[in-house]
């Protein structure tokens, strides 16, 4: 097992956009992408949290036009591949992936929730039709048994996904949970399987080994985890780590502790930190993407953001329904008021 | 003597005495039957007359059947109850399932083995054809909280003669390719159709694979051994069988049946399969004698009554998942549940 | 003695799911009458309901509406946009209204509480998208009290059972008939549509929300437009529900529904493709009451429209 080398993906550019409310720069992103491609990660993937095409009134208006980040980044990396995030129902074909492709984006993750993986089957054909790499990604698995996420993965399998990814979304997962989901995908596919961690419950680099124990070929992590929430796995205790346990990859760790120092520069205002409001969102299993958008709705209508968290949560809210999130404050604040009488409802 | 009913009653108090939490789920609930008049379908509903009557599970029933009218006549104490409605038709034509169902319990096949000789094709459409419509029905439901699949110990294969006892897991192949093969063959389709339900529309859904069974309500015209045996023995005629007695079975008592499988229904895990039926093994001859023993003279068993070479087949079901995780132990050990059916057998109906 | 309306004499096109609720919509109408269930599969759940209901059925699709061109005046079209495309050419040639349900975007595109009025001169209208019919009446009522929008959006939530493979294949160009909708009623701004599904059981009903990003926003002029459009959707679809009136927060406008079905055929949480039906059975009751007999006045009251 260990003498398969280990792809490493870094989202820092993408993820890390719902940590700063998709306000990234197109100078972070032209020296964050050189310090990527000198550490040598496998991919860089650029773009809004939520994707191509997902700039927008729902989830957050990007800064920089989509085209311009996926340009700049594509300036600056030569060994390194420019990898995007797609979800179906967000991104269409004609309009965000042919865009990307004239751009130069050389791997494309096509991402549903974890019990919707049938939405992806064109995107997918699309996509290696015209030659590119595509990657099958199931989001916030935390919600799926480890059968149905089997079940998912092979219908994108058969879509022609040259990778899958888990993603632990909501930072819900425990590392044997993880084992469980992982080992039975590494198992059961004939294609590389990969990992995505989230901070929440401060195990992102634990499930990020125990992906690795069980047979992942593919880890994500970002530069200081920088990312939504409480961030993602590190990617320097993730490439430390690997090197630890003696998995090989093509990332060189001084490289990559360089580039983390420079993420610690670039994101210093909205580097993650582990807080009430993300560890209630870990539990409650809520996409991980909702923090800020939960603060800020919380406090303009003046409920406990908590509340909010637990309330998602229970509505098994999935990514993508930042709308609910209005809808929920408001319910909550409503119920707040006090009746004409004085008493509270 | 108690009357069939009584003794029909006092088995189902007995299976769900200290037992009853385990069906909570279905208080309060719209149960869907196919094929509720059959034997499991029978047994099924006296089990919930008593959850409505005794525990207070106010449990309403919907049954879909070819024969209700029959039934209704057979069995006004079930026919007439205000809580169970009954609707005639054929399972190949159903268009639409009652919007407040919650449970639905899918038994409506053919499983009369002389069926399948005599018109196996129609035997293979209503388990195939019938099964797709009522998934295609059930993925219309607002509050579907599970459906139970009926399936069959058969779809296995053979089980070797080596095996104790067969698991969910187990496989082995058979020839599909003769009209023998159709029952399997249909069970197996309905069990891969379900599969794919599942995949599409993420409906929940759990399978039964039920093996062989013994009580009140069957009706002893079917060709079992079991039936075959105990209606030769009532008419005073000697018991043949076919071989030379080696061939194994097991047999379930009727209330269990029905007690696991609505256990099955309401505790099932999505996705998976529990067999359901005795783990108890008993060869043809053994089981012969065990009837006979309650006839006086003891009916002659008669061996070796086919041709020659006739195969010793084996045919018992491991239920230890079934007892793991839906909680269910077996109530009614062979020697009773014989004693039991042949009393029920001799107990004359009451016009 | 009143003489009642006599009812338009209607066919539909499509015995699948949403043909079947829609056939069920027809004969609650008091202006509608089915004469014909026409599709491909006779033996379809569909089909025998339609049978058991005594409505006249074929298999022949389009041909059994041919044959009996004489027997309608308007026709309901649940198949296929593809198919739709073939089916609008021979209505067209054989002088049947055509309602489409299906993304073809043929006729004139047809969303009830906004433009009921002009669709009557069209002989063919399209439904839109179920994301379309919810949001675009929002989107009209926002643009009537707002005029400087410089961007509008929609985002629909439904359950994951709702969606069947034709709508997950489909799923682009769904978002793309919305979108060009909505650009048609949104005076200028640019717009988007996005779609949700969320698995969770029991499943979820239909929830649109609209957001808007508006230079000086007229909250209270809003609020006003947003309130009397949903009463108007009420009317045909009554189970459209305001949950969060216009408000903004973050620098948008944002104002929430939810649908709930009717539950005639089709799951009652299955609001998206309820409102489509609703929507389209408002079209034909319009054309059906333009063309009967004006009821006399009773007893000083108003005249039933």
């Amino acid at each position: 097992m260990k003498n398969q080398r280990i792809i490493v993906t870094d989202p820092t550019l993408r993820d890390g956009s719902h940590a700063c409310s998709h306000q990234i720069s197109v100078e972070q992103i032209r020296r964050y992408a050189t310090a990527a491609e000198a550490a040598g990660v496998d991919y860089l993937e650029v773009g809004h949290g939520n994707g191509l095409g997902a700039s927008s009134l729902q989830i957050g208006l990007s800064l920089v036009p989509e085209r311009e980040m996926l340009a700049t980044a594509r300036a600056c990396l030569k060994q390194t591949g420019l990898s995007v995030h797609v979800m179906p129902g967000v991104a269409t074909i004609k309009r965000e992936i042919a865009n990307a492709m004239e751009v130069g984006v050389d791997l494309f993750r096509v991402a549903s929730h974890c019990t919707e993986a049938d939405l992806t089957q064109r995107h997918i054909s699309y996509v290696l039709n015209a030659g590119k790499e595509a990657w099958g990604v199931l989001m916030m698995t935390h919600m799926a048994s480890k059968e149905i996420l089997l079940e998912e993965s092979k219908k994108m399998q058969s879509y022609g996904a040259q990778g899958i990814m888990l993603m632990d979304s909501a930072g819900a997962a425990v590392p044997d949970d993880v084992k469980q989901k992982i080992g039975l995908l590494a198992e059961k596919l004939e294609v590389p399987v990969g990992f995505h961690a989230h901070n929440n419950l401060g195990l992102s680099v634990a499930n990020s080994l125990a992906a690795l124990e069980v047979g992942a070929r593919i880890l994500d992590g970002t530069a200081r985890g920088f990312g939504a929430g409480a961030g993602n796995a590190p990617l320097e205790l993730v490439v430390a780590a690997m090197q630890r346990l003696g998995y090989r990859c093509r990332a060189d760790l001084y490289k990559v502790l360089d580039a983390g120092e420079l993420a610690e520069e670039l994101f210093a205002e909205n580097l993650p930190v582990s807080n009430s409001i993300t560890i209630v969102s870990g539990l409650a299993g809520v996409f991980s993407g909702f923090a800020k958008p939960v603060q800020r709705a919380a406090k303009q209508m003046g409920v406990d953001p908590r509340d909010v968290f637990v309330e998602l949560g229970r509505r098994k809210v999935v990514g993508g329904q930042e709308d609910l999130i209005l809808e929920v404050a408001s319910e909550l604040a409503a119920r707040q008021k006090p009746v004409a009488d004085g008493k509270p409802r | 003597m108690k009357s069939r009913l009584e003794q029909v009653r006092s088995d189902t108090s007995a299976v769900l005495k200290g037992r009853t939490e385990l069906l909570k789920p279905l208080a309060g609930t719209h149960l869907v039957i196919t094929g509720g008049t059959g034997f499991l379908g029978t047994w099924l509903l006296e089990l919930i007359s008593a959850l409505n009557d005794d525990h207070q599970f106010n449990t309403r029933v919907t049954v879909y059947s070819r024969s209700t009218p029959d039934f209704v006549r057979r069995h006004p104490h079930l026919g007439f109850r205000k809580e169970f409605r009954f609707l005639e038709g054929d399972i190949r034509f159903l268009t639409e399932l009652p919007h407040e169902a919650n449970y639905i319990i899918h038994a409506a096949a053919l499983t009369d083995r002389r069926l399948f000789a005599s018109t196996p094709t129609a035997v293979g459409e209503v388990n195939s054809v019938g099964t797709i419509r009522l998934l295609r029905a059930a993925s219309l439901l607002e509050d579907l909280r599970n459906l139970l699949l009926v399936s069959s110990g058969l779809i296995y294969g053979p089980q070797s003669l080596t095996m104790e006892r067969i698991n969910e897991n187990y496989s082995s192949g058979f020839p599909c390719d003769n009209a023998n093969a159709i029952y399997a063959e249909s069970k197996r389709l309905s069990e891969a159709f379900a599969a794919s339900f599942v995949s599409e529309t993420k409906i929940p859904l759990v399978i039964a694979r039920p093996f062989a069974f013994v009580g009140p309500y069957q009706s002893l015209e079917l060709p079992w051994a079991v039936t075959d045996f105990i209606r030769d023995s009532l008419a005073g005629r000697p018991i043949k069988i076919m071989g030379d007695g080696s061939t194994v079975r097991s047999l379930m008592y009727a209330s269990d049946f029905a007690y696991w499988t609505l256990a099955a229904l309401v505790r099932g895990q999505a996705r998976h399969a529990y067999n359901i039926g005795s783990p108890e093994p008993v060869d043809l001859l053994s089981l012969a004698r065990m009837i006979t023993h309650h006839f006086s003279p003891p009916p002659d068993i008669l061996t070796k009554v086919g041709r020659s070479g006739h195969e010793t087949t084996r045919l018992v079901p491991c239920v230890d998942k079934a007892c793991r995780e839906l909680g269910v132990q077996l109530t009614v050990p062979l020697a009773e549940a014989i004693q039991k059916t042949i009393n029920w057998h001799r107990t004359p109906e009451v016009s | 003695m009143q003489p009642t309306p006599e009812k338009m004499k209607v066919a539909i096109l499509g015995t699948g799911n949403i043909g079947t609720d829609l056939l069920m919509k027809v004969l609650r109408s008091p202006w509608l009458d089915c004469r014909l269930f026409a599709g491909r599969n006779l033996s379809s759940p569909g089909m025998m309901k339609a049978d058991q209901l005594g409505v006249p059925v074929s298999g022949k699709g389009i041909e059994g509406i041919v044959q009996r061109r004489a027997e309608f005046d308007l026709v309901f079209d649940a198949t296929s946009a593809e198919d739709h495309k073939r089916h609008a050419v021979i209505l067209a040639e054989l002088g049947l209204l055509a309602v489409d349900l299906t993304p073809a975007k043929v006729g004139k595109i047809c969303v009830p509480a906004v433009n009921l009025e002009e669709c009557l001169e069209a002989k063919n209208v399209n439904m839109v998208s179920c994301g379309g019919q919810a949001s675009i009446p929002l989107v009209f009522a926002i643009a009537s009290a707002n005029p400087d929008i410089e961007y509008i959006e929609t985002v629909s939530s439904i359950a994951s059972r709702s969606a069947g493979p034709a709508t997950r294949i489909n799923l682009d160009e769904y978002l793309a008939t919305t979108e060009n909708a909505m650009a048609v009623f949104a005076r200028g701004g640019r717009t988007k549509a996005i779609l949700n599904l969320n698995p969770a059981q029991p499943c979820v009903h239909m929830q649109t929300t609209v957001l808007a990003k508006i230079k000086e926003p007229d909250l209270e002029k809003t609020r006003t437009a947003v309130a009397a459009i949903v009463r108007k959707i009420q009317e045909y679809v009554p189970g459209y529900q305001l949950i969060v009136p216009p408000l903004i927060e973050s620098n948008r406008l944002a104002v929430m529904v939810r649908v709930e079905g009717r539950g005639d055929y089709l799951p009652k949480y299955a609001g998206n493709l309820d409102i489509i039906n609703c929507a389209a059975i408002a079209v034909a009751e319009a054309h059906a009451r333009k063309h009967s007999p004006p009821m006399p006045v009773q007893n000083g009251g108003v005249p039933r429209p």
